[in-house]
């Protein structure tokens, strides 16, 4: 298959499929090595520039073509949001300790929040954005760690498509501010700071 | 009231509103707002008839209850000494350490906050997820052509009234032990003994099986013995002389 045939090629399997298409899942289809289709993504992606609704990006480990961000409140006129799908403040806190720390079990992140992350926890469970990573030894508590469906959703390439969480650390100013809201609030004494 | 039928009753109320989840949480309640004089609380009793509750706890059960219980004391202990006055007051270092431990702690959980933050703005909801999701299978049975003639085959058909579903299981003979055993009764009377191929000849599977279950009770009340001198063959059944109950 030329390299003009595969990209065009490529842009229609995009096109078609429900979930990304890795490099490898790529390479069966249009029958070409990880060479060439890396080449022909390339193409097809300046093929979709800034005029274009659409734009070939890597998100969870794959491929798709999708509309771009800036489009996505016109695209929300077309498709029904169900309520439920909308993640609490909680939930989005946890998934962000499991990301960042996994596998990791419920009591690590009860430990690291400060709170009990059970019912959380098995609502991430219930809607897939988190999956079982197996024991701590025998007998031990059950780890977890985050799921493709929570990188497609969060636009990431993969598990470590994060952001450092040194970025997200609090400042010297910032750490002192939270002691003195502790202060304020009678929970330490001036003797502390 | 005394001090102890405060405790007693509280102990024993079932009680689970919005704010309390027990009667413990309730008397804590009361006696933060000084509805309670902690001094006159005895706190022995109360723990000795907590343990000695119904319930069987989990871990964090079992947790909640040991720091109610801990504020309580704490509580009390303080009342007992006096610590507001200021005069003599020291700070506790136990205290200071939990309240340092507690500041550190929403230090460290801060970053992963800002996370949160950060990927509540990525949420794919309004943004990452913004191609088809819908099965291939699914879209491509939505996209088979068909032509209008198909399309009105498929109306009629779906118009002929269907078979009216069987009702013949409803009914099915039913066969009756009891009925079955005075027969047996009757045949033995008749001729002392009867071969059971020949009374279940031409019968189904459960007639069969229900006259075995027959045979079997005649043997367990003595009125008949049961011979089957080759496995899987016929059995003989003879009726038993004495205290025959047909006679």
């Amino acid at each position: 298959m030329s390299e003009i045939a595969l990209d065009r090629a490529l842009e229609a399997l995009l096109f078609l499929s429900p979930e990304p298409l890795s490099i490898v899942r790529l390479c069966e289809l249009a029958e070409s090595s990880p060479g060439e289709v890396q080449r022909a993504l390339a193409v097809l992606g300046a093929r979709y520039g800034d005029e274009s609704g659409l734009e070939v990006a890597e998100i969870a480990g794959g491929w798709v073509v999708r509309a771009r961000a800036e489009l996505g409140a016109v695209c929300d006129r077309l498709r029904a949001r169900p309520p439920d799908e909308r993640l609490s403040p909680a939930a989005i806190e946890t998934l962000a300790v499991i990301a960042y720390l996994e596998p990791i079990s419920r009591p690590e992140i009860a430990r690291v929040r400060g709170v009990s992350a059970e019912a959380t926890v098995g609502s991430l469970l219930d809607r897939g954005m988190i999956e079982e990573a197996g024991r701590v030894g025998d007998g031990g508590a059950m780890r977890y760690r985050t799921t493709p469906a929570f990188q497609e959703r969060f636009g990431l390439r993969g598990s470590s498509d994060l952001p450092p969480i040194t970025q997200f650390e609090l400042s010297g100013a910032e750490a002192e501010a939270v002691r003195q809201r502790l202060r304020d609030a009678g929970h330490l004494d001036d003797e502390d700071a | 009231m005394s001090a102890s039928g405060r405790v007693a009753d509280p102990l024993r109320l079932p009680l689970e509103l919005d704010l309390f989840e027990g009667p413990l949480d309730l008397l804590l309640t009361l006696v933060l707002r000084e509805e309670i004089e902690l001094a006159e609380l005895p706190l022995r009793d109360l723990v000795e008839a907590t343990l000695r509750g119904p319930d069987e706890w989990d871990p964090p059960t079992t947790g909640e209850l040991v720091l109610l219980l801990c504020s309580l004391v704490e509580l009390k202990a303080r009342r007992l000494v006096g610590e507001d006055d200021d005069d003599d007051y020291a700070p506790d270092p136990d205290a200071e350490l939990v309240r340092e431990r507690l500041a550190a702690q929403l230090i460290a959980f801060a970053p992963f906050q800002r996370a949160g933050t950060w990927l509540s703005m990525q949420d794919g909801i309004d943004g990452a997820v913004r191609y088809r999701r819908v099965p291939l299978d699914r879209a491509a049975a939505l996209q088979a052509p068909h032509a209008p003639s198909e399309l009105l085959e498929a109306i009629i058909r779906l118009m002929v009234a269907p078979p009216m579903p069987s009702m013949g299981h409803m009914n099915r003979e039913r066969i009756n032990v009891g009925e079955i055993v005075a027969e047996l009764r009757g045949a033995l009377r008749r001729t002392g003994r009867v071969s059971f191929d020949e009374l279940t000849d031409g019968t189904d599977r459960l007639a069969q099986g229900m006259t075995l279950m027959a045979c079997l009770e005649l043997a367990r009340r003595g009125e008949a013995s049961l011979a089957q001198p080759v496995p899987f063959g016929d059995i003989t059944v003879h009726r038993m002389q004495p205290g025959f109950a047909g006679e």
